[in-house]
């Protein structure tokens, strides 16, 4: 047995165990949902490591980065103020602003790349691009445990206003990012995708210094219920996978144009990685659409009432099946289908921000 | 295909309409926005309800029929398919496909290659054709075909799931004259039939508001500007109805205590039902959705601001009207709600911080022209830049933001202490008398100058007491010349606060509000809330003494016999996309004539996709070594 397969069964055995553990010692404050949350979330995570092995460094950093954070914390809010690794590295806020910066350094070097492909300097973007997303999603784990330290009625899943859903949003679309970059072992369209990642980093920045979102506020009562821990992280899912889509079309239309065709990957590969992210969007957005009618049968007496927001959502998923059927049925390619999914990004865009801006609805929270 | 197509784009355009345009509002509002004429037209078109418009309905039906006879037309052929393996294929079309391969054989071992084709996951069939050659025709991915089946039927199921629950049999009834929308607001005895419905009704979203300790057996079916009275299988009754809050005051949790009872069978079932956590009882779902005063209590203090009239006792209830005469004119007290807690950002420290200020409540004062100005008191005393003031702000249209009277509270924390002096200030007598010892001070040797001097603040008072600083300004303006104005307006406005002192000083020894240590910030507070009080558009305020909270809980009642469906066609449509999507449908020959040294390999999917191409040179590969 080599390092790699010793790691292999040591991170299973720990998807097994931290669960069981978790059930064991806190399952007084878990309904049946959340068991089943917790427990299928391993599963699910030993499942995606048997195709990406990758995967298990990153969750274990995460876990380990988390775990260290929580300890240094000594069940106490305001350790962070004083406690050096925290305040400068560990807390959710710090964590957060570290992947803040890094995701525009990472752009900056798959420019670099793109223009001088050295493969050094495509390893270095990829880093930070990891780095950054590891620093984002212990920001969230640790975010999640201070909500607890405020007050333990306060405490819940940092999915819950458009602040944390944006992190979640930069963090999901540079994991599959990475993912896909693994797979393809090309590196060139990290100079795209990080763009759009870069673009919600903006908003966090902006969102977080002019309006001080950043603030943990307690949930309304609507928002209190499991299904907010499944149905908000595969609609991002869903949002992260379009808007890769989008930014490969971009690279595919100039490409096709002949600008920076020879460092590109061919139209055919752009073609395919671009159908790839859109079906694997489509079938989490889908699922995230049902989910949030289930959720929405239980908080307010009807799966499905024409709230703007669910409207929006019906408007995204026939846009893209519409999508699938020319590209599946008619067998079409091509700058059509390119410029599509980047208007497709846009309505997407607006089932998610703008809806909260210029409609008002039940889905009011996150407003800005 | 194009039909369906189209079908798609007027539903996405119109529920974009749908979304932009506000729906089921008053339609007062929509006149407002649009004028009388496009109102009309926009109401024809029934774009205030866009997704219960008829036409709205209908594309949704000829998307199903449409989406059925795709359905139905292509699934016997894929059905078809599954089974067939296509086991008469000829040489010279299996050579011309994109992945065919000319596999030299050393041994032929059939059996070997099905072991390896099994193991692929492909199924497989072979025949010896008549020429003696041996075909081998293997598929896998078939799934992915019937995924188009499963999509399109669930697509299908869900509409016909979201038909069943939509209002096309009320809106049918409508159209046929059996059912009616009430306009008006009427007893339940007086709603004729034709405007109720019966629990025999197959789907429905009603709403019901409940008292605290009321019992009702109907629900409401809002229809347009109108409605509808549903009729229940059973009774339903509010013991309680409770708000909690987090530590900052945002409200927590919504809950109701509910006694829900069969009227045929009499059983009983209670339970708490909240936000996220609904009762379903007879196929009918409860769950919690809005709450309001039920008619709270109010027992209130009424002070008139401008006489020296103490107290007097006005008990009321929210959603009544009291009707009052203060010096010979009417007043009409509209009472509409009360509210126990109050968020507000409040200064505490350096830092504001949404607070919970205590209750409040509401309501609108009409006057004898019918003009009303709407009215927001607060019960507790509220801390501001240091002092601590009663608060009631006025607005005169629910799109002003209130203006707010802040009376300062008096030393125990009351607001005894500001209403006597107003009544001090209301007294001639006893200002009279206040004014002459302000006077002696100035003049301790009294004299012609100081009668002069008397007579001058009592008039300023005068002018003060009537109608505040801006009374006085209006006489300096008149009688006084232009430059002398402002010095004037200065020593009026010294001789105001001077009288308000020296009240305080002379009654304080009877009334302990007024033991201040330093009764000057009370004064100059007082004197700006009397002053304001003739900005209130009210000679009253009133002060909430005590309460008994009463709350009703908005229900909402729904019978959605389709929501099975719509359940089970999603599933359906998850599967059907992932077979879709992520099988790949792969169909493999292998072809083996009689004397020849190679074999025919061939490839061939229905959807070309971009790893294709490796996996049919990796397969092809694999074979290459089972035959050498
Ligand atoms: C949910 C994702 C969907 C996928 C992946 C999908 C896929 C497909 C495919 C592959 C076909 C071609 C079938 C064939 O001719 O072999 C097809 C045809 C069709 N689809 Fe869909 N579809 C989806 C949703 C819808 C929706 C929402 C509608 C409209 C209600 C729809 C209506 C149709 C129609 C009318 C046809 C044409 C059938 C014909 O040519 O006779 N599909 N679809």
């Amino acid at each position: 047995m080599n390092l790699k397969q010793v790691f292999n069964y040591l991170f299973i055995f720990s998807m097994v165990i931290l669960p069981t553990f978790g059930l064991i010692k806190f399952h007084e404050y878990m309904d049946y949902y959340e068991m089943f949350i917790l427990a299928a979330t391993g599963i699910t995570f030993i499942l995606i490591n048997k195709y990406w092995q990758n995967f298990s460094y990153l969750v274990s950093t995460i876990l380990i980065f988390s775990f260290i954070s929580i300890f240094l914390y000594e069940g106490n809010l305001l350790t962070s103020e004083k406690q050096f690794a925290l305040k400068y590295f560990l807390s959710s806020q710090s964590a957060i602003m570290w992947m803040c910066s890094l995701y525009p350094l990472s752009l900056l070097m798959y420019w670099f790349y793109l223009f001088k492909k050295n493969p050094f300097l495509g390893n270095f973007a990829s880093n930070l691009t990891w780095i950054a997303t590891v620093m984002g999603f212990v920001g969230l784990l640790v975010r999640w445990f201070e909500s607890y330290l405020i007050s333990i009625d306060v405490g819940h899943i940092p999915v819950s206003n458009l602040y944390e859903v944006f992190v979640l949003f930069c963090l999901i679309t540079a994991l599959l990012h990475l993912y896909y970059e693994e797979k393809m072992n090309r590196k060139e369209l990290g100079a795209f995708i990080l763009i759009i990642i870069n673009i919600a980093v903006g908003f966090i920045l902006w969102y977080t210094f002019s309006k001080g979102a950043d603030e943990i506020q307690p949930l309304v009562p609507a928002l209190q219920s499991y299904w907010m821990k499944i149905h908000v992280p595969a609609n991002f899912i869903g949002y992260g996978a379009f808007a890769i889509a989008a930014m490969i079309s971009i690279a595919y239309l100039l490409a096709d144009k002949g600008i920076l065709k020879s460092r590109l990957p061919s139209l055919v590969i752009l073609d395919d990685l671009t159908y790839k992210a859109i079906a694997i969007g489509f079938i989490f957005f889908t699922i995230a659409t049902i989910l949030g009618a289930v959720w929405a049968a239980e908080a307010w007496g009807g799966y499905w009432s024409w709230d703007p927001k669910e409207t929006w959502a019906l408007i995204v998923w026939l846009n893209y099946a519409g999508w699938l059927h020319l590209r599946l049925v008619k067998g079409l390619r091509g700058p059509l289908l390119a410029w599509w999914s980047i208007i497709g990004l846009l309505i997407t865009t607006f089932a998610f921000l703008g809806v909260n801006l210029f409609l008002s609805g039940l889905h009011s929270y996150g407003e800005l | 295909m194009r039909f369906a197509i189209t079908m798609l784009c007027f539903i996405g355009i119109a529920s974009v309409i749908g979304t932009i345009l506000k729906q089921n509002e008053p339609y007062e509002n929509y006149i407002i926005k649009f004028g009388q004429f496009w109102f009309e037209f926009f109401e024809a078109m029934g774009l205030y309800n866009v997704y219960q418009a008829l036409w709205f309905l209908l594309i949704l039906l000829f998307l199903i029929i449409s989406t059925s006879f795709c359905v139905s037309r292509n699934s016997p052929k894929i059905l078809k398919e599954y089974k067939k393996f296509q086991l008469n294929a000829r040489e010279k079309s299996l050579s011309s496909f994109k992945h065919s391969y000319q596999i030299p054989v050393k041994e032929f071992n059939a059996s070997k290659l099905e072991k390896f084709l099994l193991k692929n996951k492909f199924r497989l069939k072979q025949n010896i054709n008549k020429d003696g050659s041996l075909i081998i025709s293997a598929k896998k991915g078939d799934f992915q075909k019937l995924g188009y089946i499963f999509t399109h039927l669930a697509i299908i199921i869900i509409s016909v799931g979201g038909l069943m629950d939509g209002n096309l049999v009320l809106k049918m009834q409508e159209l046929t004259g059996s059912k009616q929308i009430i306009y008006e607001d009427l007893a339940l005895n007086d709603i004729p039939d034709t405007g109720k419905l019966t629990t025999s009704n197959f789907s429905y979203r009603a709403q019901m508001l409940l008292r605290e300790g009321e019992k009702q057996s109907v629900a409401v079916l809002k229809a347009k500007e109108g409605y509808f009275i549903q009729d229940l299988p059973f009774v339903v009754g509010l013991n309680d109805f409770r708000i909690e809050h987090y530590s900052t005051g945002q409200p927590k949790s919504f809950e109701s205590d509910l006694i829900v009872e069969d009227k045929a069978t009499g059983q009983l079932v209670k339970k708490t039902i909240d936000v996220n956590n609904p009762l379903t009882f007879n196929g009918i779902t409860i769950y919690q959705s809005s709450f309001e005063d039920g008619g709270s209590e109010l027992s209130l203090d009424l002070w008139n601001l401008h006489s020296t009239d103490m107290a007097s006792p006005m008990e009321s209830v929210i959603f009544k009207k009291n009707e009052l005469l203060i010096a010979n004119k009417k007043y009409f007290f509209e009472f509409n709600d009360f509210r126990k807690f109050n968020i507000l950002d409040i200064e505490i420290g350096n830092e504001k911080k949404p607070t919970n200020v205590g209750p409040s409540f509401i309501y609108k004062v009409r006057n004898e022209s019918g003009q009303a100005n709407e009215y927001q008191t607060y019960q507790f005393p509220m801390n501001i830049d240091g002092s601590s003031y009663y608060i009631s702000g006025m607005r005169k249209t629910p799109q002003e933001d209130y203006q707010y009277l802040k009376l300062p509270a008096d030393a125990n924390g009351k607001i005894d202490g500001f209403m006597l002096f107003k009544s001090l200030l209301n007294s001639p007598s006893k200002l009279s008398n206040v004014i002459e010892s302000v006077v002696e001070k100035s003049f301790p040797n009294g004299g012609e100058k100081s009668q002069i001097y008397f007579e001058g603040v009592k008039r300023v008072m005068a002018e003060f007491v009537k109608g505040g600083y801006s009374q006085v300004a209006a006489a300096i303006d008149t009688s006084i010349p232009l430059d002398d104005q402002k010095r004037i307006a200065n020593s009026y406005i010294k001789i105001i606060f001077l009288v308000g002192q020296e009240l305080i000083d002379t009654y304080s020894n009877d009334n302990d509000a007024f033991l201040f240590e330093n009764n000057q910030k009370f004064v100059q507070e007082s004197l700006t809330g009397f002053n304001d009080s003739f900005f209130y558009g009210l000679p009253i305020f009133l002060e909430l003494k005590d309460y008994v909270h009463v709350q009703s809980s908005g229900l909402q009642l729904t019978k959605s016999p389709g929501q099975f469906w719509v359940y089970l066609g999603s599933i359906l449509l998850v599967l059907g996309i992932f077979c879709m999507i992520y099988i790949q449908e792969v169909r493999l020959w292998i072809l083996k004539k009689k004397n020849n040294k190679n074999v025919l390999l061939a490839l061939a999917t229905n959807r070309h996709r971009y790893e294709f191409d490796q996996f049919a040179k990796k397969v092809s590969q694999q074979i290459r070594k089972i035959l050498n």
